[in-house]
């Protein structure tokens, strides 16, 4: 005996019932889930769904589905970091390193030629928390509008235009490097500093911009049934 | 604990295994949780998840029992590692996720295959060490 679309559909209710809001996940556990009770069926063909789904569900342990959704995350989290790090390695390649490099440079040489340095420095630093922000929450609309529009949310797809929240705690180790006493006056540390600059600055484009510009291929190469539900 | 690997990755092998060998401490073989997928997966080509908890069981007779807590995470840390790809399915009203290994995974097998079959002798050393005198 084979489960009929519309218990199919109380499946993927049951895994939002229980805390599985991503559809990836949610389709992998559907599939399980009705494996399960159809092999169920067969031994015992009298038993309810609602029974059956049940004994299946306790297999899973006392925490249900929350650690397949936990480490799913971990997981994806991973792929993401790599990502970045591939974006963040081209900008040191030719023939980017060149644009990387001299825009270290200007920003040491307009540092170490102003006079009011540190209105220079916190200047940028302010642009770059407000960038920030602006390409954050942008993303997050369009997000929400496009999961309204499938009623689908992907975890992938959430980690991609919303894993720069992260990239906002690399301000703070700027902001203790630059209680450094000498800081300002000292040569080395400055061209220390404008590397750092710009690579965050790299990073939060890397983050804001790029990624989330190529989401949809990367979303396309993770989840096969992308395409399906699109 | 060293027919029970067998059993487990020569799975055309595995056709009487003895009742005795009872999973009696799990942390046993979470380490090696990894290798069995991707034995199974070489043998197999594809597989979706619920199938290889089948097999599993299948194989051991009942003995090794795959939690359903357990075994997705761990292929989809396979999958974040690259050693897996994955393929959709539309079967009986469902889409169904197929793993498989990537060229990255084949040549993975093979190698922790090879240091799981070292680890067993070594631990068949200690357990039951040939005396000579």
């Amino acid at each position: 005996m084979k489960l009929d679309e519309k218990q199919i559909d109380q499946l993927y209710l049951f895994t939002r019932q229980h805390f599985v809001e991503y559809y990836d996940l949610q389709t992998e556990l559907v599939d399980h889930l009705a494996n399960a009770i159809e092999a169920q069926w067969q031994l015992a063909p009298n038993r309810s769904f609602d029974e059956a789904l049940q004994i299946e569900f306790k297999k899973f342990g006392i925490f249900g589905f929350s650690d397949v959704v936990q480490e799913r995350h971990v997981a994806l989290e991973k792929k993401y970091r790599k990502i970045v790090w591939s974006h963040f390695k081209t900008f040191f390649r030719l023939p980017q390193i060149i644009g990387t490099f001299s825009a270290v440079g200007i920003l040491y040489l307009i540092l170490k030629i102003s006079i009011h340095r540190e209105i220079v420095f916190i200047s940028i630093l302010t642009l770059l928390l407000v960038f920030f922000f602006v390409e954050l929450v942008g993303n997050a609309k369009k997000r929400k509008k496009k999961n309204e529009e499938t009623g689908k949310k992907w975890l992938f797809n959430e980690i991609l235009n919303g894993y720069g929240q992260g990239s906002g705690f690399m301000f703070l180790p700027l902001q203790t490097f630059i209680q450094f006493r000498n800081f300002f006056n000292d040569d080395l540390i400055l061209l220390g500093g404008s590397f750092l600059l710009i690579s965050l600055a790299l990073i939060h484009y890397i983050v804001l911009v790029i990624i989330p510009s190529k989401a949809q291929s990367y979303l396309k190469e993770t989840y096969p049934e992308y395409e399906f539900a699109n | 604990m060293y027919k029970k690997f067998m059993y487990v990755c020569k799975a055309n092998e595995a056709i009487s295994i003895s009742k005795t060998i009872i999973m009696k401490n799990s942390q046993l073989y979470k380490g090696s949780l990894n290798t069995i997928i991707m034995k199974l997966l070489e043998e197999k080509g594809r597989m979706y998840g619920y199938e290889i908890t089948q097999k599993v069981k299948e194989i051991t007779q009942g003995d090794l029992n795959i939690t359903e807590g357990a075994l997705y995470p761990a292929l989809h840390k396979l999958e974040a590692e690259g050693l897996l790809d994955v393929e959709l399915e539309k079967v009986d009203n469902r889409l169904r996720k197929y793993y498989k290994l990537t060229e990255k995974g084949t040549t993975e097998t093979v190698n922790r295959l090879a240091e799981l079959e070292d680890f067993i002798k070594n631990m068949q050393s200690i357990v039951n060490p040939k005396l000579s005198y």
